[in-house]
């Protein structure tokens, strides 16, 4: 909706407001001449008769037409001279009236104006006549396109219209839109890469008539960029309607902006810790190999505590760090052609090694004949090592865990079986939710409560399920399917040259390392 | 070419001589230096192998030597350079660096005997 100002409605009669100052110029011109002829009539006509004059008619008739004509130089410069301000206030009027005129509009900051103050007269006329262009339509009523615009120009909530072009045809105070290199304006949000506006107005374009999107949680500035605003935003389609599409925007930074502020101190406080377990690891690794020949078995053994336990503290630190990211949108996942017992190979080492020093016997029987998923190696090497743990954690002395996995329709499942302490019906529901633990673990098994969340959180944005089963006292069994990479190979391929591209379904968030390709 | 020759850019001092003792130990030629600009003065004075280039460094940050390596000319083509880092990048600068880098690592995750295992794999 572009709001014009309404022109003035053309003047019904033939008169134009522009022609009165020469009309009003020669009536005063010719009254002030009447009068004039007529005074000079009276006067000749006394002097003649108290004879104060001995002039011949013709004599009388000269000096007659020399006072005329100094009367008359006279009237036309003092007309000039005293009409123009007058002269002025008609054309001012005649601009402010929008009729067209060849005359140049007059100057209010002349020097005689500014002077003698007249200036303030004539500049009030054209500032009255601005704020009536925008205010006032014929028979002066407010129109209700200028009532619409300022409302929307007042309201906190942001409204784009674009036209069949994707380009921005309207838009309000409060919507965040910039002005791009080549003048045009542009939107200025931080879409999920998988979900933007473009996708969705592309997909409407070709198969909807009219069509509704939402998204939340969108930001227009990257993290740690000042005044970085947040919005939750509703989008319809029209097809063919001249204002086709119409995006509202819903500012929620103060709802979203502590909770992002958190989620930055988390994520920092996380890499932080990294540094020491850098040096930790590092160093048990170091000493573990040259230690080895001359420790004793008990030593060797608590060797092996420290080495799991900084382990699983980087792999703490990791889910952290991943469910940070995953909150703010950032994890990307990097898909390719893997296969189960590649990635399982990768964690094998730390998993074992996990098993043995807490007692349980980890049994791994994952067909070398499965076919291969699209996964992100170091992912789902996250949540098969997070599930492994866990099986670890609420299994009991001397008990095992085991990992299978097979193939159904579409999809690889892999499953990790405890014959545990079980976890209890009522925890169930909560149990992929962030920050969950059993009610009875809490005291006991130390743990984030994050792992189960980042793994679902993974798993589904691959396209895949987790599933938790378990009976209280005799075990759980957590089971997450991959899809199958041929099932998926061409919208990989389709997706992006470099196969870093997304499953469909997938909310597709962003893994910010792959742990090394060569 | 076998990897013999490695150059580590590494601050931490703890980090620093972790890498170099296991990469001796490995009978690789190592030379460590602390500072960015330091760096990439030895990364272009001798043909190394191979550099291991921590990101956050003094005077100069690793993406910038990156750059100044593998920027507009190969200066080191025969060089491969891994990238070590216990900060995440944007995705942006991350993928910028992991293109020009032949590998990209955490150092959280990476103990001295899987950079060995890396660096055979790069042979």
């Amino acid at each position: 909706m572009e709001v014009t100002p309404q022109p003035a409605a053309p003047p019904t009669t033939q008169t134009h407001m522009r022609d009165y100052w020469p009309r009003y110029r020669k009536k005063m011109y010719i009254i002030i001449t009447a009068v004039q002829c007529l005074c000079m009539l009276v006067v000749f006509s006394a002097l003649e008769l108290f004879g104060v004059t001995q002039l011949t008619w013709y004599g009388v008739f000269l000096w007659a037409f020399a006072v005329a004509l100094l009367l008359n130089t006279i009237t036309i410069t003092l007309i000039h001279v005293f009409g123009k301000p007058f002269r002025d206030l008609v054309q001012a009027v005649v601009l402010a009236a929008g009729e067209p005129s060849t005359e140049a509009p007059a100057n209010p900051n002349t020097p005689a104006y500014e002077k003698d103050g007249f200036r303030d007269i004539l500049q009030t006329v054209y500032e009255l006549a601005a704020r009536g262009e925008a205010t006032t339509t014929e028979g002066g009523q407010l129109s209700s396109d200028v009532v619409l615009s300022t409302g929307m120009d007042n309201t906190s909530t942001g409204v784009i219209i674009l036209d069949a072009n994707h380009s921005i045809v309207y838009s309000n105070h409060a919507a965040p839109v910039r002005t791009d290199t080549r003048g045009g304006l542009v939107i200025d949000l931080l879409f999920a890469e998988d979900d933007t506006l473009e996708q969705w107005l592309e997909k409407a374009e070709k198969s909807k008539l009219t069509a509704e999107h939402q998204w939340t949680r969108i930001a227009d500035k990257l993290p740690g960029e000042k005044g970085r605003r947040f919005f939750d935003i509703a989008a319809s389609y029209h097809k063919g309607s001249n204002a086709e599409t119409i995006i509202t925007l819903y500012d929620r930074t103060g709802d979203y902006m502590p909770e992002e502020d958190e989620l930055d101190f988390i994520s920092f406080a996380a890499h932080e810790l990294r540094g020491p377990i850098t040096v930790i690891r590092g160093y048990l690794d170091v000493l573990h190999e040259e230690l080895h020949p001359v420790l004793e078995r008990d030593q060797a053994e608590l060797m092996e505590r420290l080495i799991v336990t900084s382990n699983r503290l980087s792999s703490y630190v990791n889910n952290i760090l991943n469910a940070a990211k995953y909150d703010r949108k950032h994890l990307r996942l990097h898909l390719s052609e893997e296969r189960i017992t590649d990635i399982y190979k990768t964690i094998s080492d730390d998993m074992q090694l996990r098993a043995s020093a807490q007692n349980r016997l980890l049994v791994i029987d994952i067909p070398d004949t499965l076919p291969t998923v699209a996964a992100d190696n170091n992912a789902v090497g996250e949540v098969l090592g997070n599930l492994i743990d866990n099986a670890i954690k609420y299994s009991n002395e001397g008990g095992l865990v085991h990992v299978t996995a097979h193939a159904t329709p579409g999809f690889v499942e892999v499953a990790v079986i405890d014959r545990g302490i079980g976890i209890p019906v009522s925890v169930m529901p909560n149990l992929f939710h962030k920050f969950y633990r059993s009610h009875r673990s809490r005291e006991t098994i130390a743990g984030t409560g994050i792992g189960l969340y980042i793994s679902k959180a993974i798993v589904s944005s691959h396209g895949g399920t987790i599933t938790a089963r378990s009976v209280e006292n005799e075990g759980s069994t957590f089971s997450f399917t991959l899809p199958i990479y041929d099932s998926v190979a061409d919208k990989l391929k389709s997706g992006s040259s470099n196969n870093q591209s997304l499953i469909e379904h997938g909310s597709g968030w962003i893994r910010n390392h792959s742990l090394y390709r060569g | 070419m076998a990897i013999k020759t490695i150059l580590v850019v590494e601050d931490d001092r703890f980090i620093g001589e972790m890498y170099v003792r296991s990469l001796k130990k490995a009978d690789y030629d190592v030379d460590w230096v602390v500072g960015g600009n330091d760096g990439l003065v030895a990364a272009r004075n001798k043909p190394y192998d191979l550099i291991l280039l921590d990101v956050m460094l003094p005077e100069r940050r690793g993406n910038e030597i990156m750059e100044a390596l593998r920027g507009k000319e190969d200066l080191i083509p025969n060089t491969k350079i891994i990238i070590l880092t216990n900060f995440e990048q944007d995705e942006e600068s991350r993928m910028a660096m992991e293109h020009r880098a032949d590998a990209y690592l955490i150092k959280a995750e990476i103990t001295p005997k899987k950079l060995l295992d890396v660096i055979a794999s790069l042979n």
